[in-house]
C-alpha cells in the first residue's frame, strides 16, 4: 500500500472516531479516551527526536511535560493576571520548556550516553521537587485550576486540536528526516567523532534535538493541562510518565515516525483504555476493583511496561515498525511533494 | 608556501611520549607519505593534526592559520552573553518565590485589582535590587567560566580542522554504517544550500538544494567508483569499497588537504594499483594528500616526499629514493645489523 | 553553632551513609565488571526488604527475646543475601546474558524495564496475607518493619550513639574489607578484573567470562539482600516504591566515589549520608532530594570519574 494513502486513511479514521463513537453501545464508547493518546503521540515524537534520531536516551521527559503544563496553567489561569489564552499559553509553554531544556542540555550533552540518561533522570526528580516546593507560584501539592470547560462533548476541541498538531508534526518531522539536518543527526548517532570530522557540528545538532524534545514535551504538557483544565499534581509528572513516553518510542521503533505513533497508541491505549475497560469489566462482574485489590488492572501496569521494555530490547530492539535508515531519494521533480514516497 | 606546517609537535599519553617534537611541512599540491614501523606514532600524529586528540605541546599551522581557533570577537561576545544570561537567570531564580509574590500575587490579589504591568515591573526591579548584586555576580562568573571553558575545549575540535580544510579517513573505518552510501557522502558535503525552515516545510529551496547536493554526491561516488552502490547501507559494502567511500565522504567537504590513514590496508595488489590512480586523481583535483601507508609499492609509486617516524621521532625526510636508502630507515624497519 | 550538634549530625549521617554504601557496593561491583548501570539494583534491594519482612513475620520474631534475635538476625541476613543472589543470578542468566555485546543504552533500557517488573512484584508481595504486611489489605501502603533492635544507645552523653549505628558499621566495614580482598586477593577477583578490562582477551586466556559475570551479579544481589535487612532494622519502614529513590542515592554514591571503585562507593555513601543529615537540618527538608540529585548531576558533568576514579579516553 502507498504510504501517503495509509497516512490519510489513518487520519480520516481518527478524525471520524468521535462520530463513530456515538453509534457504539454506551459501554464500548471511548469518549475522551483517544485524545490523550494523540497527545502522548506528540510527546513521543518529541522524545523520538532525541532517542531515535540523535541516539540520546532521555529518562526525564516528564520534567518537560511538567514545565509545559505548569507554564501553560500559569499563563492562562484566572488566578494569575496573564490570561493570554490557549495559543499564547501553548507557545509560552513550549518556549519555557525549551529554555529549561537548554539550561540542562548545554552542560550535559558531552556526557556518555548512559551518564546522560542518569542526568536526565535526576533532573526529572528535581523538577518534580521544584514544582512541589515553589508553592507560591505553583500552588504546590494542590496544583493550579483553570476555568472549567462546559458542554457534554467538551473534549472534542482538544481532540481535534491534538489531531491537527499531530498531523502537522508528522509532516514536518518526516521532512526533517529527509533533509541535511536529519542526516546530520543520524551521523551523530552513528559515530559522533566521524560526524564532526566530516563537518557536522555535533554538539549543536544534539542541542537542537534536545530543544525540540523539550518543546514538544512541553506542548504535550500544555495540551494535557488544557484538556484537564488543571495543571495536574506534581506527582503526575514522576518517572512513570517519562517511562510511558519512552515505552511508546521503544515499542514502536526508535527513529520511525509511524512506529512511534503506533507505539503511542498501544501504550496509551493500554494505559487509558484497556486497563480502564478491564477494570470496569471487573466491577460489572461484581469483583473488587480498587487500588487495594491485586486483581485491579492498574496494579499490573508496572509489570506490563517493564516486560514490554525487556522483551522489546531482547527480541526486537528496532521496535514494531523499525526505522528505515536507508532513505529513498526524493524524485527529481514533479511528484507533487508527497512525503515519504516509497 | 607550505600548506601544513607541523612544528615541534609532542603528544604524551601519561608517561608515554607517542610523538616527540616532530616537525615537517607539506606543500600545496604534493603527495607526502608518513611511514614508520607499527607504533611509531603515525596515527597519533594524524589525530593531533585533525584535532581528534590534542597535542601536549607544539604547533600545527594550516594555510597560515593556527589549528587552535583564536579568541575571536564572536567568541568573546558569546562568553559575555553567557555571563550576562546566567547572571540574570541566577539573580531572578535566587528568590523567585519572593519575586513572584511582590510582582504578581501582591499586585493582582486573585483578580481583586487590575494588574498594571509597569507597576509590577517596578516592584520586581525593586525586589531584585534589594537582593544585592551577589547572585548575579556569582552566576555571571560561573556563566563566563563555563563559556570560556567551552570555548577553550572547543577551539581544538575535529570540526575546526575540517572547517580549515583538513579532511581525513580513519585507520579502523568509521563510516555511518546504517546510512546509505550516498547519505554518507551527503553528510560530509560542504555548504548549506537551505535552512531549517525550508527543510521542515519542503520549500522549493529544499528541493533545489537537495537535488544539487545529490548531484555533487553522485559525482563524488562516481569519482571513487561507487555510484552503483549509492543506495545500499554503507555497512554492507566490502572492505575496499568502504575505504573508498570514506575517501569520498572526506572529499565532499572540499578539503585542501586530505589525510589518508592506511588507505591500502587489506587491499590486494590490483586494488592497490587502483588506489594509486585514485590518489593521483585526487591530487589532480587540487587536493594535497598526506598519507600513512605500509605498502611500500604504494608509497614509492606516488609520493613526492616521505617522512619517516620511529618511536615518535622523525628519523628521515626526503624524496622516496633517498629515504629508502637511508641507513637509519633501514635500521628502523629491519633492526640493527650485527656488525 | 553547637559543636555537639554537628557531631551528632555527623554520626547520624555516617550511619545512614553506611546503608547507602551497602547498596552502592552492589551497584559498583556489577558496574566495575560489566559496565552496566544495574538500574534494578535498588528495586532488588526493596524486594530484599520484603523478603526480610516476610521472614521476620513468618518466624514471629517481632515478639522474640534478644537471645533469639542474636542467632535469628544473622540467619535472616544470610537468607536474604541468598535470596538477592539467586534473583540476580536468574536475571543475569535470562535477561542480561542474551544482551551481551548489545549497545549500552539497550542494556540500560532493559535494566529499567526490570526495575519496573521488580516494583510490581513488590506491590503484589505487599498484598501478602500476613500480619506484618497489614493483613494484605493495602498492597501499596508502606509496611512497618518491627523495631527489633530497639532504640538502645551504647553511649548517651553529649552525643547519642545508638546500637543501630554500631550495627551498620559492624556490617558494612567487614563487608567492604571482604569484598576488597575478593577482588584484589583471590584468583576469582583477578578474573573479574580481567573481564572488566577486556572480556574478549580474558576469554582467550581461558577465563570463563559468563561464570565470572554471573558470580559478580550474585555478589551484587547478596549485598542488596544484606543491605535490605540492615535497612529494615534501621529505618523500620519499607515500601514497594522505595527502591527507585534508594537506588538513585546509591548510584550517586557509587559515582561520587568513582564507579567501579569499592572503597569509593563507601566513601560516596558516607558523603551522601552526611550531606543528607546536614541539609535536613540546615535547609528545608523538602529540598533534600533535589540537593542530592543536584550533586549527582554536577558530579556526572564535572567529575564523572568520581573522587577516587581515574580518567580514560576513547580509542580512535
Amino acid at each position: 500500500m502507498n504510504r501517503p494513502l495509509a497516512w490519510i486513511a489513518a487520519l480520516a479514521l481518527v478524525a471520524a472516531l468521535p462520530w463513530i463513537d456515538l453509534l457504539l453501545p454506551p459501554y464500548w464508547r471511548l469518549g475522551g479516551d483517544v485524545g490523550p493518546i494523540l497527545e502522548l503521540a506528540i510527546a513521543a515524537l518529541g522524545l523520538n527526536l532525541l532517542v531515535g534520531n540523535a541516539g540520546l536516551l532521555n529518562l526525564g521527559s516528564a520534567a518537560f511535560v511538567a514545565v509545559g503544563a505548569y507554564a501553560f496553567s500559569i499563563l492562562t489561569t484566572v488566578v494569575y493576571p496573564f490570561q493570554i489564552g490557549f495559543a499564547g499559553g501553548a507557545i509560552g509553554a513550549m518556549a519555557v520548556s525549551a529554555l529549561v531544556g537548554a539550561v540542562i542540555a548545554a552542560p550535559t550533552l558531552r556526557l556518555r550516553g548512559d551518564y546522560l540518561a542518569i542526568v536526565t533522570l535526576g533532573f526529572g526528580e528535581i523538577a518534580k521537587d521544584l514544582v512541589t516546593n515553589l508553592d507560591v507560584i505553583t500552588s504546590g501539592a494542590e496544583g493550579l485550576t483553570l476555568e472549567p470547560a462546559s458542554g457534554a462533548r467538551a473534549w472534542l476541541w482538544p481532540y481535534y486540536l491534538a489531531l491537527a498538531i499531530l498531523a502537522v508534526l508528522v509532516v514536518a518531522l518526516t521532512n526533517l528526516d529527509r533533509s541535511r539536518f536529519g542526516r546530520a543527526l543520524a551521523a551523530v548517532r552513528e559515530d559522533e567523532l566521524a560526524a564532526s570530522a566530516s563537518g557536522v557540528p555535533a554538539r549543536r545538532a544534539k542541542l537542537w534535538a534536545f530543544l525540540g524534545c523539550a518543546a514538544l514535551c512541553g506542548l504535550y504538557g500544555a495540551l494535557y493541562a488544557n484538556r484537564l483544565r488543571f495543571s495536574g499534581l506534581p506527582t503526575n509528572y514522576d518517572f512513570q510518565l517519562s517511562l510511558v513516553i519512552l515505552s511508546a518510542v521503544i515499542l514502536g521503533g526508535m527513529g520511525s515516525i509511524p512506529g512511534v505513533i503506533i507505539g503511542a497508541f498501544i501504550i496509551g491505549g493500554l494505559n487509558s483504555i484497556v486497563l480502564a475497560k478491564v477494570g470496569d469489566l471487573l466491577v460489572r462482574l461484581g469483583l473488587p476493583n480498587d487500588s487495594n485489590s491485586l486483581a485491579s488492572p492498574t496494579n499490573w501496569k508496572f509489570l506490563i511496561f517493564g516486560l514490554c521494555l525487556i522483551l522489546m530490547m531482547r527480541f526486537r530492539p528496532g521496535g514494531l515498525v523499525p526505522a528505515r535508515r536507508v532513505a529513498p531519494a526524493p524524485r527529481a521533480s514533479g511528484d507533487g511533494g508527497a512525503h515519504g514516497a516509497a | 608556501m607550505a600548506l601544513l606546517e607541523v612544528d615541534a609537535l609532542t603528544v604524551r599519553f601519561g608517561g608515554l611520549t607517542a610523538v616527540d617534537r616532530v616537525g615537517f611541512s607539506v606543500d600545496e599540491g604534493q603527495i607526502v607519505s608518513l611511514i614508520g614501523p607499527n607504533g611509531a606514532g603515525k596515527t597519533t600524529l594524524f589525530n593531533a593534526v585533525t584535532a581528534v586528540h590534542p597535542a601536549s605541546s607544539g604547533r600545527v599551522r594550516f594555510a597560515g592559520q593556527d589549528l587552535r581557533a583564536p579568541l575571536s570577537f564572536g567568541a568573546m561576545a558569546r562568553i559575555l552573553l553567557m555571563a550576562l544570561g546566567v547572571g540574570a537567570l541566577v539573580q531572578v531564580c535566587s528568590d523567585i518565590e519572593g519575586l513572584w509574590q511582590v510582582a504578581v500575587v501582591d499586585r493582582f490579589d486573585y483578580g481583586q485589582q487590575a494588574w498594571a504591568v509597569r507597576d509590577a515591573w517596578h516592584a520586581a526591579v525593586r525586589h531584585l535590587r534589594a537582593q544585592g548584586p551577589w547572585p548575579a555576580l556569582v552566576g555571571g562568573m560561573v556563566g563566563a567560566a563555563a563559556a570560556f571553558n567551552a570555548w577553550r575545549t572547543g577551539r581544538l575540535q575535529p570540526l575546526r580542522a575540517r572547517r580549515l580544510g583538513i579532511a581525513r579517513t580513519f585507520q579502523n573505518i568509521r563510516l555511518f554504517s546504517e546510512l546509505s552510501v550516498i547519505d554518507n557522502v551527503l553528510v560530509g558535503l560542504a555548504g548549506a544550500p537551505y535552512g531549517p525552515l525550508a527543510a521542515l516545510l519542503r520549500l522549493p529551496r529544499w528541493r533545489r538544494g537537495e537535488t544539487a547536493m545529490r548531484i555533487r554526491a553522485r559525482d563524488l561516488l562516481a569519482f571513487v567508483g561507487l555510484e552503483r552502490f549509492a543506495d545500499v547501507p554503507a555497512g554492507g559494502l566490502p572492505y575496499g569499497h568502504q575505504r573508498r567511500l570514506e575517501i569520498a565522504r572526506a572529499l565532499a567537504g572540499d578539503p585542501r588537504l586530505l589525510l589518508l590513514d592506511e588507505p591500502a590496508a587489506g587491499m590486494n595488489p590490483a586494488e592497490g594499483a587502483d588506489l594509486i590512480e585514485l590518489i593521483r586523481a585526487i591530487r589532480a583535483r587540487g587536493v594535497t594528500v598526506l598519507l600513512i601507508e605500509h605498502h611500500m609499492n604504494v608509497v614509492m609509486g606516488i609520493s613526492d616526499r616521505v617522512v619517516v617516524l620511529d618511536h615518535g621521532v622523525r628519523i628521515a625526510e626526503g624524496d622516496p629514493k633517498t629515504v629508502s636508502c637511508d641507513p637509519k630507515v633501514i635500521e628502523a624497519y629491519l633492526g640493527k645489523e650485527e656488525a | 553553632m553547637d559543636g555537639w550538634l554537628i557531631l551528632q549530625l555527623l554520626i547520624e549521617g555516617l550511619s545512614y551513609g553506611m546503608i547507602i554504601a551497602l547498596i552502592a557496593l552492589g551497584y559498583t561491583m556489577v558496574y566495575g565488571v560489566v559496565e552496566l548501570i544495574n538500574f534494578a539494583h535498588g528495586d532488588l534491594f526493596m524486594l530484599g526488604c520484603y523478603a526480610a519482612l516476610t521472614l521476620v513475620g513468618g518466624l514471629g520474631l517481632a515478639t522474640a527475646t534478644p537471645a533469639t534475635l542474636w542467632w535469628a538476625l544473622p540467619l535472616i541476613a544470610i537468607a536474604c543475601a541468598a535470596f538477592g543472589a539467586l534473583i540476580n543470578l536468574g536475571v543475569e542468566r535470562v535477561v542480561y546474558r542474551p544482551l551481551r555485546g548489545a549497545p549500552k543504552v539497550t542494556v540500560l533500557v532493559t535494566a529499567i524495564g526490570l526495575s519496573f517488573v521488580f516494583i510490581n512484584l513488590g506491590l503484589f508481595w505487599g498484598g501478602a496475607p500476613m500480619e506484618v504486611f497489614g493483613g494484605g489489605r493495602a498492597p501499596s501502603s508502606p509496611k512497618d518493619f518491627p523495631n527489633l533492635i530497639g532504640d538502645t544507645t551504647v553511649y548517651d552523653g553529649v552525643v547519642r550513639i545508638a546500637l543501630k549505628d554500631v550495627l551498620v558499621v559492624a556490617v558494612t566495614v567487614p563487608l567492604l574489607i571482604a569484598l576488597t580482598w575478593l577482588v584484589k586477593g583471590t584468583s576469582l577477583g583477578r578474573a573479574m578484573r580481567a573481564v572488566a578490562q577486556a572480556p574478549t582477551a580474558a576469554r582467550l586466556m581461558g577465563v570463563d567470562v559468563d561464570r565470572v559475570i554471573a558470580i559478580t551479579f550474585a555478589v551484587g544481589g547478596a549485598l542488596a539482600g544484606i543491605a535490605a535487612v540492615v535497612y529494615g532494622l534501621y529505618i523500620t519502614s519499607v515500601s514497594f516504591d522505595m527502591g527507585f529513590r534508594m537506588g538513585l542515592y546509591a548510584f550517586t554514591a557509587a559515582v561520587l566515589g568513582g564507579i567501579g571503585n569499592l572503597p569509593g562507593a563507601v566513601l560516596g555513601g558516607l558523603v551522601i549520608g552526611v550531606a543528607r543529615s546536614f541539609s535536613d537540618v540546615f535547609l528545608p527538608t523538602e529540598w533534600t532530594n533535589a540537593i542530592i540529585f543536584l550533586v549527582l548531576i554536577l558530579l556526572l558533568v564535572f567529575r564523572p570519574t568520581g573522587l577516587l576514579g581515574s580518567t580514560a579516553r576513547e580509542k580512535v
